[in-house]
């Protein structure tokens, strides 16, 4: 386990200072758009405007590449994996035992990649330009109730925590001669039984001082908690919440009831 | 009711739900608003369980029989509900790292005050006051996990703050400090105590800060009072202290050391200053006529 990385990055752009209400339901309108597209050409273009976000966001390289890496080799599998699972239609381009590989299999697979691409990079620029409390926040803005929110959050809050914990104990056995990455596979497995328990135990712990610590500061004393922030829409908000609306209901209405292929 | 009381346990003894020994026994003890006290003892004396009877998390979140009566402003403890209590009872914990729960300082430090519907304005202002106090002004962005370890504890001693309780209770504040987090901690404390007039109900191992900052100190041993009073008084015989596992104050020791070798038993100091004077009116002389 590296150490936790949180993709957000602190910035004064149009993205940033986006309502994360309207950020989050612009992911998802995005979202139904790719799932909605099959064709290669329109999800490039989908694509384009996508890494446009990305630049716009001003999203350091370091974590951009970070986070590529990651889809990349998705894509790389998806490419390799599609057309030997969807063999259907010609022409044939090659037979290999009960293998047969078509060029729409290729195709296919080449554009569920693009699309898996598009999907992730969008929900990237999501976590790129929005910090964790704003996502939370909007959540419990948006209907769901402040204890899930609270509990949402205190699990993103302890993941560093956690991988700070989990690095501290293999140190220690590390100093008392463990050896994690020797030995057969079983071997390995095993090994880490000595960092897995302890781990657990450090974590029961927290959360047990951590349950003292929410109630000594009044958590659940009324029902209706007040907030420090509120979160506010502004004009800015309406235009981009109304481009997004657009940009899914103008393809979904030529697909669905102008037939047209997109 | 003496409204002058802020804290009064009468005869307490509480034992834990399974368990044989009593983690409190025959406990008395009173603190006055604007008193420092401070609750000394080793491991397993009974530190921490004092400190959750204050504000109720001792009978009611960690269960077990409670006897005799614990009364926080005059207000039975066992009545009461935790997250009514919170809001007189600030609470400090031992652990920096598990008490704070938010992404940022800021939310860390209105979490309180929100829970108990304070407008946001006075939320705003209360936050802005407590990190002032505590000396982490400008603070408010930053995530509590990539704080220092006394930085940490001052947040959670400002997210108690907020809630403007009537006494704070720390148990332990220092244990995972280094000593500049300590030195750090502990100025916070002094300055609450003496420009805000605080109650303050402070557990600790260590005798040494609690020495020049207490009105007044108990000293604990398996559950029990083993003395309480002044902390010149109770605090005068290191040996003492070391056997009831307290590290002792490091002027006590030197008094304790002088009166010894000097066979003079009206030795007796607590600050660096009145040490000075002893040692420069008392040891100096006996050792020129020796030397002579």
């Amino acid at each position: 386990m590296t150490g936790f990385v949180d993709l957000y990055t602190e910035g004064d752009t149009v993205l940033h200072r986006m309502d994360p209400r309207v950020k989050i339901f612009a992911v998802l309108m995005l979202t139904l758009l790719i799932l909605m597209i099959s064709s290669l050409v329109h999800l490039l273009i989908l694509l384009a405007f996508i890494a446009l976000l990305v630049a716009l966001g001003r999203a350091p390289f370091s974590k951009v590449s970070l986070a590529l890496r990651f889809v990349l080799r998705v894509m790389i599998m998806i490419v390799i994996l599609w057309p030997i699972f969807d063999p259907s239609g010609t022409p044939v381009l090659a037979t290999l035992g009960p293998v047969r590989i078509t060029e729409p299999g290729v195709m296919r697979g080449i554009t569920n990649a693009v699309r898996i691409c598009c999907l992730a990079t969008v929900w990237y620029v999501l976590m790129f330009t929005t910090p964790q409390r704003d996502l939370v926040r909007a959540l419990v803005k948006l209907g769901v109730r402040f204890d899930f929110g609270l509990t949402l959050s205190i699990a993103l809050r302890f993941l560093p925590t956690f991988s700070a914990t989990v690095e501290s104990i293999k140190d220690a056995q590390r100093a008392r001669g463990m050896e994690f990455d020797k030995g057969s596979p079983l071997r390995r497995s095993r090994n880490y039984i000595s960092v897995l328990i302890p781990t657990i135990i450090s974590a029961l712990r927290t959360a047990d001082t951590l349950s003292l610590a929410l109630q000594s500061r009044a958590y659940g004393a009324r029902r209706h908690r007040t907030y420090l922030r509120e979160l506010k829409m502004r004009a800015s908000d309406g235009v981009a919440l109304a481009v997004v609306v657009a940009a899914f209901v103008m393809p979904a209405v030529a697909k669905f009831f102008l037939k047209v292929p997109v | 009711m003496d409204p002058g009381i802020a804290l009064s346990l009468r005869d307490v003894r509480f034992r834990h739900r399974n368990a044989k020994g009593w983690a409190l026994d025959d406990v008395s003890l009173q603190v006055r608003r604007g008193q420092f006290v401070s609750v000394l003892g080793a491991n397993g004396a009974g530190k921490s369980t004092l400190c959750m009877l204050v504000n109720g998390l001792v009978p009611h979140t960690v269960p077990g029989d409670l006897e005799g009566v614990v009364e926080v402003f005059g207000a039975d403890v066992a009545e009461d509900s935790v997250a009514k209590l919170s809001s007189r009872v600030g609470m400090v914990f031992q652990e920096p790292e598990s008490q704070l729960f938010c992404m940022t300082v800021e939310e860390e430090v209105a979490f309180g005050p929100e829970n108990l519907g304070v407008p946001a304005d006075e939320i705003k202002g209360r936050v802005e006051w407590a990190l002032e106090l505590v000396g982490m002004a400008g603070y408010n962005d930053r995530s509590p996990f990539s704080l220092s370890g006394g930085q940490k504890q001052r947040v959670a001693i400002a997210a108690a703050l907020s809630m403007r309780p009537d006494i704070l209770v720390l148990d332990e504040p220092a244990y995972a400090l280094d000593p500049i987090g300590r030195v750090e901690l502990y100025k916070v404390l002094r300055e609450l105590k003496e420009k805000h007039g605080m109650t303050v109900l402070l557990a600790e191992r260590d005798a040494e800060e609690a020495s020049l900052y207490s009105d007044h100190i108990v000293l604990m041993e398996n559950g029990k009072v083993a003395a309480q009073g002044p902390p010149k008084e109770v605090l005068a015989d290191p040996e003492r202290l070391v056997s009831l596992g307290i590290s002792p104050p490091q002027m006590s020791e030197v008094a304790s050391l002088l009166r010894s070798r000097l066979r003079s038993p009206d030795i007796d100091f607590t600050r660096v200053e009145d040490a000075e004077r002893t040692i420069i009116e008392r040891v100096l002389p006996a050792g020129r006529g020796a030397a002579r």
